[in-house]
């Protein structure tokens, strides 16, 4: 599984980086960066999807390559 | 009639978020404006209409062209828009991008120490003496006492703030004649007026001798490749003495009530203190304590089969969004720390996002962590009748009780 960040919906809520801090960082405006560049590890997979679930902008989307 | 008689009226498509059972208890109210009138008059005046549905709270945030949050949607004595709440996209961004580096979660995180220290210490004011009222001796001192420092003001300025955010936001609590609402507004114009004169000193000292402080830090921010203007800061440091104060020891009020009035919840807290994060989102939400935000019209929009208008007062129900079933599932009205999707709006959304958001949340995680561990089995008496004043929902005094516990080692 992949992430998407879509930036222009980022209101810099926190609640990614404070929910899946392995996946998820705060720029210096503490706006949405993805940390995991392609594929995110298996171990971190169900902690990724409940960060995406939990953005109030809906700005992330989980995207299943499979 | 149901009781909801009283505040929701679906015939006249009215409703009366002020009624005095509102702010206590305003879950029953909110379910009859989603369900009955999602689009209402506020007490029947024209041009006036409140929207509480999920989805329709999050559209107006999210879109200012139509719903406006400038100058015209609050009038509170100030002189120009408060900033940068008042000024829309485009120009908004330009101001955010000066003052969010400032507020941003990784920013307090060097803080953390200080504040629990003083967490601990007003603490300490009460702790042997197994009671309290936990609204003057906590939730009150804290934002404010953690303002003045970030601001690098003197601890001797807090009943100064208190009564400027109070003369501002509810001048009838230190008034009473303020209930006519000439008079409020004479009331707020002066202390709008003296909120200018303070912050004013204090910008000059800060350019004239810069420190670390937010003031410092703002008046090397450039507007349009231009320095920062006193006036701008100015109206950034209103908004941070109205938003900074109220909302947090309101949010503390209503988070404490409930846990003081539900030991099993807060046990549950006691018992695992890493559960304290996700029970702040979770009592930020069914408790919204700033239950509504204001809006003005801005183009024709039409919504439910009801037009509005340019130039149309939109109070947007903000408390209604976040107990919504239709996001939140049937259990909507209950507190759950384990809810794994909660979006939540208590800090808004859109570009207007509380830019304080993370520093209310580093204070309300610090507030709960030291006082579940050094109190945990504080509780609000039998018997005590809690008043929640409307709009932004504090709790004029809150009785807790405890068993006595020793100050912290000196």
């Amino acid at each position: 599984m992949r992430i998407v960040l879509d930036a222009e919906r980022c209101t810099g809520h926190g609640r990614c980086y404070a929910l899946a801090p392995e996946v998820f960082d705060a720029d210096d405006d503490g706006h949405c960066v993805v940390r995991v560049s392609g594929e995110v590890p298996a171990e971190l997979t169900d902690k990724a999807r409940t960060a995406v679930s939990n953005c109030p902008e809906l700005a992330l989307t989980v995207v299943d390559d499979a | 009639m149901s009781t909801t008689a009283r505040y929701v009226h679906p015939e006249r498509r009215s409703a009366n978020p002020y009624a005095d059972e509102v702010a206590a208890d305003p879950i029953p109210f909110y379910d009859a404006l989603r369900d009955h009138t999602p689009v209402a008059s506020m007490l029947d005046l024209p041009n006036t209409h409140v929207i509480s549905r999920y989805e329709d709270v999050k559209f107006a945030l999210q879109h200012p062209e139509i719903f406006s949050s400038d100058l015209a949607a609050v009038d509170i004595g100030q002189d120009r828009p408060l900033l940068p709440l008042q000024v829309d996209p485009p120009h908004h961004v330009k101001y955010r991008r000066v003052m969010d580096p400032h507020m941003s979660a990784r920013h307090f995180v060097p803080l953390e120490d200080e504040v629990r220290g003083l967490v601990g210490e007003l603490i300490d004011g009460f702790a042997e003496r197994g009671t309290c009222d936990v609204h003057a001796e906590l939730t009150v001192p804290l934002p404010c006492t953690v303002f003045l420092q970030l601001c690098d003001l003197p601890g001797d300025a807090l009943d100064q703030m208190l009564e400027w955010k109070d003369g501002i936001i509810r001048p009838q609590l230190r008034h009473p004649e303020a209930h006519d609402p000439a008079v409020a507004a004479q009331i707020r114009r002066r202390t709008a007026l003296a909120i200018y004169e303070f912050f004013g000193e204090v910008i000059a000292e800060r350019r004239a001798r810069p420190g670390d402080d937010l003031f410092s830090r703002f008046a090397n921010g450039e507007i349009d490749g231009e320095r920062m203007t006193d006036e701008q800061m100015l109206d950034m440091g209103f908004l941070f003495l109205l938003g900074g104060l109220d909302t947090v020891t309101s949010t503390l009020d209503c988070s404490l009530a409930f846990l003081g009035r539900n030991p099993e919840r807060r046990d549950e807290l006691v018992a695992d203190p890493s559960r304290i994060p996700a029970a702040v989102e979770e009592l930020l939400r069914v408790h919204t304590p700033v239950m509504q935000v204001l809006r003005v019209v801005r183009q024709h929009h039409e919504m439910h089969g009801v037009r509005l208008e340019p130039g149309d007062t939109v109070m947007v129900m903000i408390g209604a969004a976040d107990t919504d079933p239709d996001e939140f599932g049937d259990t909507a009205g209950d507190v759950d720390f384990d809810r794994p999707v909660n979006r939540h709006l208590a800090f808004g959304g859109g570009p207007h996002r509380c830019l304080g958001s993370h520093l209310a949340r580093f204070e309300l995680r610090i507030a709960l962590e030291e006082l579940h561990r050094r109190l945990p089995d504080y509780h609000v008496p039998e018997g005590a009748e809690l008043r929640y004043s409307p709009g932004i929902r504090e709790i004029a005094e809150l009785p807790l009780e405890f068993t006595p516990r020793p100050r912290r080692s000196p």
